[in-house]
């Protein structure tokens, strides 16, 4: 009983927003909290000023009852009279539906958080992609390339690699970088970090070439090192075997048979290795001063904007999960079992 | 299972840990340090937490300084911090009538191109209730003999009061400069147009002394811009000559040699004065092993204490995802049904949500810096749903064996098979991915303090490097405060992937590879 891949990517992308507002739910919960917080020491704020501002104009004080009245209007204003989860529920419906509102403070030179996070976004995305891509290269080239001989000074060379750049933190290497490169070599320009703002494509792309490096050096290792993995798992398959028993050349065992089985798993650390260093990379472009989501994660987290925080989790989370459906989908289609399976299942 | 097969299997596993080289090297550092935290407070003082972040313990220091052997690389050597106590400081107590007169010597040898950065008096305690009860402090220094030169001997403090828990900070005190310039005065590098008479009080030499001078616009400048210590230990002659005042005060050259310090401390009788946290202390331009931070902290001691935040973290997150994730997997697989289809949809819910967001926004909700506790229950929060998907499949697998349905046939309860039968089978899996757990803990805990979101009641390398990214360290290229917290922090996940990835080949055959 097969389902249609059709059928199959439908079902996923339903399941996967469901996830994805439960997940803005969740976090809905948590953020009203700290809103309730924040909201009200804005009403008193408020209040005060406005008592302040009374004062001035009328050359009297307000009655009690005004300052009252006047209160219980911002309360309303700020939905603080509802209850907890009804505004849960609609802070929820807000985030989900992209209705993100004004931050208090200006980031990027805005208060639209929409605004905002278009900006950051497409400087991240930029960033990351390009990253990505090389690391991709060199990983599965170093992969296939060690997974023909185990045991070789090549072999041995990327699982030490692997091991060691694991282990390091992405953002720390990216101060190393600095250090060599800009504070001790020259050949890049202080301005470039200490800023966060660079205008002119040259001078993108030689900020960028920091943080580039940095990924594809964090990066790049444990990716040849799976790759391996996974190569000499499928290079043991009986189908391999056979292949090698018909005499066809060696080459064409690994490009065409070994590397199309192991196609599925490889892709899938792929996307779950991009989601990985979702966390690295936000504090990486703390570091770099890169005006991505990171760079704007740090700011909101600084001036307290719990709105555009609420955002940026929103967007990280619709990446993950989308990531992981885009894997599975992936995974259907390069391999028909896994549709049977879940079709069986539903 | 029985004991003595226990011990057997203990026994076969040892011997054949005991061939994966990077296992043992990984195991025996991992010993290192288990021991290094542990000696910690032996090795520098049991309260080194709770001056973390106060700092008065710091305050002979000298900030953002780099390390001592720097030196060894450079052609011009800078003085290092050298501190004298009461035990190296030969304190001889006098009576003087209704006084008490404590004189110290010590000896200075000046090797460097560059002089300390200032000299610091602290840690005096005295029992004076009024101020005019405090001991004061005189202080002179002899410097090396210098042909051409009248005066060797140098006053730097005269009658100066010291409270208790007061400081003297000899390069930023005014008094010093104008006992400097009156030293200068006195052996005739320059001349003012009326002579100080002999028969003055030292306090009255130094008023009219210092009146002249800002009379004076040429000298008042030079008064000004003038780096005390540089002139303390700086050569006042060329072949025998006097330098003009312009090159003393502008272009100082050291001179080098042994200089001998002497501190007279004064006070009524009745005022005792205690010298156990007495401190004299020549502040360097580069400090010990691993420098300081902008706070005068030594990165060293920050190095050495966190090593036990890191171990207590990794540790107690990774064995309780480990576990958490294996007793969750387990019962999903043995309950099957809706109960595992739960279990599974919400594990599947946790992984789907970003880990670093997620764990912002929870520190954010305890209220911001958060503590140890509350840290190590985000990070295994968020850490157990990789584990729980492993054990579940591998359990689903145990579970169909027949010696488990035979245990069931013979009426065995649920938790006697799970416990009994199935967990003891992934006891292997959870020891590796225990160890290859450990450093994303410690990366996560170093994510977090980076952005400063833990309490700062606990040193960790993580704070360390947001503190040195908070004083612009990379841009400012202080590499002591940026390399040695980041070495440690990948140097101890090393540590633990080399055991974890051990553990894992002498435990799970399967996954031996050609």
């Amino acid at each position: 009983m097969g389902m249609s891949f059709g059928k199959y990517v439908a079902y996923r992308l339903v399941n996967a927003v469901i996830i994805l507002f439960l997940a803005v739910l969740l976090m809905s919960a948590l953020f009203t909290k700290l809103a309730t917080i924040q909201l009200t020491d804005q009403v008193n704020s408020e209040v005060q000023q406005w008592v302040r501002s009374y004062t001035q104009t009328h050359h009297e004080k307000p009655t009690e009852q005004m300052i009252e009245q006047y209160k219980q209007s911002r309360i309303h204003y700020y939905h603080l009279d509802q209850p907890y989860w009804k505004r849960t529920w609609e802070y929820a419906i807000n985030t989900f539906t992209f209705h993100w509102g004004q931050s208090f403070q200006k980031v990027f030179g805005t208060t639209v958080i929409v605004d905002q996070i278009k900006t950051a976004l497409a400087r991240t995305i930029l960033l990351f992609t390009t990253a990505e891509i090389l690391v991709i290269i060199i990983g599965l080239a170093l992969g296939i390339k060690s997974a023909r001989s185990p045991g070789s000074l090549l072999d041995r060379t990327i699982s030490i690699l692997a091991m060691v750049t694991t282990s390091l933190p992405m953002w720390w290497l990216g101060m190393l970088m600095i250090l060599i490169f800009v504070v001790y070599l020259g050949w890049l320009p202080i301005t470039l970090y200490s800023q966060v703002e660079v205008s002119g494509w040259t001078n993108i792309l030689k900020k960028m070439s920091l943080p580039v490096l940095t990924i594809v050096i964090n990066l790049f290792g444990g990716w040849a090192w799976t790759t391996r993995n996974i190569m000499i798992g499928t290079m043991q398959e009986d189908f391999i075997m056979v292949a090698r028993a018909k005499g066809v050349p060696e080459r064409k065992i690994i490009y065409g048979h070994a590397l199309k089985a192991a196609a599925p798993p490889i892709i899938t650390m792929v996307i779950f290795g991009l989601i990985g260093s979702l966390g690295g990379a936000i504090i990486t472009e703390i570091v770099f001063n890169w005006p991505g989501m990171g760079r704007l994660y740090y700011e909101a987290l600084q001036l307290n904007a719990v709105k555009t925080m609420m955002a940026l989790n929103y967007m990280f989370a619709m990446m993950t999960v989308f990531s992981m459906v885009l894997a599975d989908i992936l995974y259907a289609y390069l391999d028909p079992r896994v549709r049977i399976g879940a079709a069986a299942r539903s | 299972m029985r004991w003595v097969d226990f011990k057997d299997s203990v026994k076969r596993f040892w011997s054949d840990f005991k061939h994966q080289k990077s296992g043992m090297f990984g195991l025996f550092f991992l010993i290192v340090l288990i021991v290094l935290a542990i000696a910690a407070p032996y090795i520098t003082s049991p309260n080194i937490p709770k001056e973390w972040q106060t700092g008065t313990a710091w305050i002979t220091n000298p900030k953002n300084a780099p390390p001592s052997w720097e030196n060894y690389f450079t052609s011009e050597k800078r003085a290092t911090q050298v501190e004298y106590t009461e035990k190296n400081l030969h304190i001889v107590k006098t009576e003087n009538g209704s006084y008490t007169v404590y004189k110290m010597t010590f000896t200075y040898d000046m090797n460097y191109d560059v002089p300390p950065k200032d000299i610091v008096i602290t840690g005096l305690n005295s029992t004076a209730t009024k101020p005019q009860d405090n001991p004061v402090v005189t202080m002179y220094v002899e410097r090396p003999k210098e042909d051409g030169l009248k005066y060797n001997t140098m006053m730097l403090l005269h009658n100066t009061q010291l409270p208790s828990s007061g400081v003297i900070q000899l390069a930023y005190t005014q008094q010093v400069k104008s006992l400097i310039f009156y030293w200068l005065y006195e052996n005739g590098v320059f001349k003012i147009p009326m002579q100080l008479p002999d028969s003055l009080p030292m306090d009255m030499k130094l008023m009219y002394l210092t009146q002249q001078i800002q009379m004076n616009s040429t000298l008042y400048g030079y008064f000004q811009s003038m780096d005390p210590m540089r002139v303390i230990f700086g050569k006042m002659t060329d072949n025998g000559k006097l330098r003009p005042l312009d090159q003393i005060i502008n272009s100082p050259e050291p001179l080098k040699g042994t200089y001998k310090f002497t501190i007279v401390i004064t006070a009524p009788s009745y005022v005792k004065v205690d010298f156990s946290n007495f401190k004299v202390a020549m502040v360097g331009r580069t400090y010990g092993l691993l420098g300081t931070d902008q706070y005068g902290r030594p990165i060293a001691i920050g190095l050495l204490w966190g090593i036990r935040v890191a171990l207590a973290i990794g540790i107690s997150v990774s064995v309780s995802t480990v576990l958490i994730g294996i007793l969750v997997g387990v019962t999903s697989a043995y309950l099957g049904g809706w109960a595992d289809e739960a279990i599974q949809r919400f594990t599947e819910f946790m992984m789907t949500l970003p880990v670093l967001p997620m764990l912002i926004l929870l520190s954010l909700y305890f209220g911001g810096r958060i503590s140890l506790k509350q840290l190590v229950f985000i990070l295994v929060l968020f850490g157990w749903m990789g584990t729980t998907k492993v054990a579940r499949s591998m359990a689903l697998q145990i579970k169909e064996q027949t010696y488990v349905e035979a245990a069931r046939a013979l009426g065995a309860s649920t938790g006697r098979i799970v416990f009994k039968h199935i967990v003891p089978q992934l006891l292997p899996y959870a020891f590796a991915s225990i160890a290859l757990s450990v450093p994303g803990a410690i990366l996560s805990e170093a994510g977090l303090s980076f952005l400063g979101l833990t309490s700062n009641n606990m040193i960790t390398w993580g704070q360390m490097l947001n503190n040195a990214n908070a004083n612009g360290a990379t841009l400012n290229g202080y590499w002591w405060q940026v390399i040695p917290p980041g070495l440690a922090i990948a140097f101890v996940g090393l540590i633990f992937v080399l055991i974890g990835v051990s553990l894992d080949t002498v435990l799970n055959p399967r996954l031996k590879r050609a």
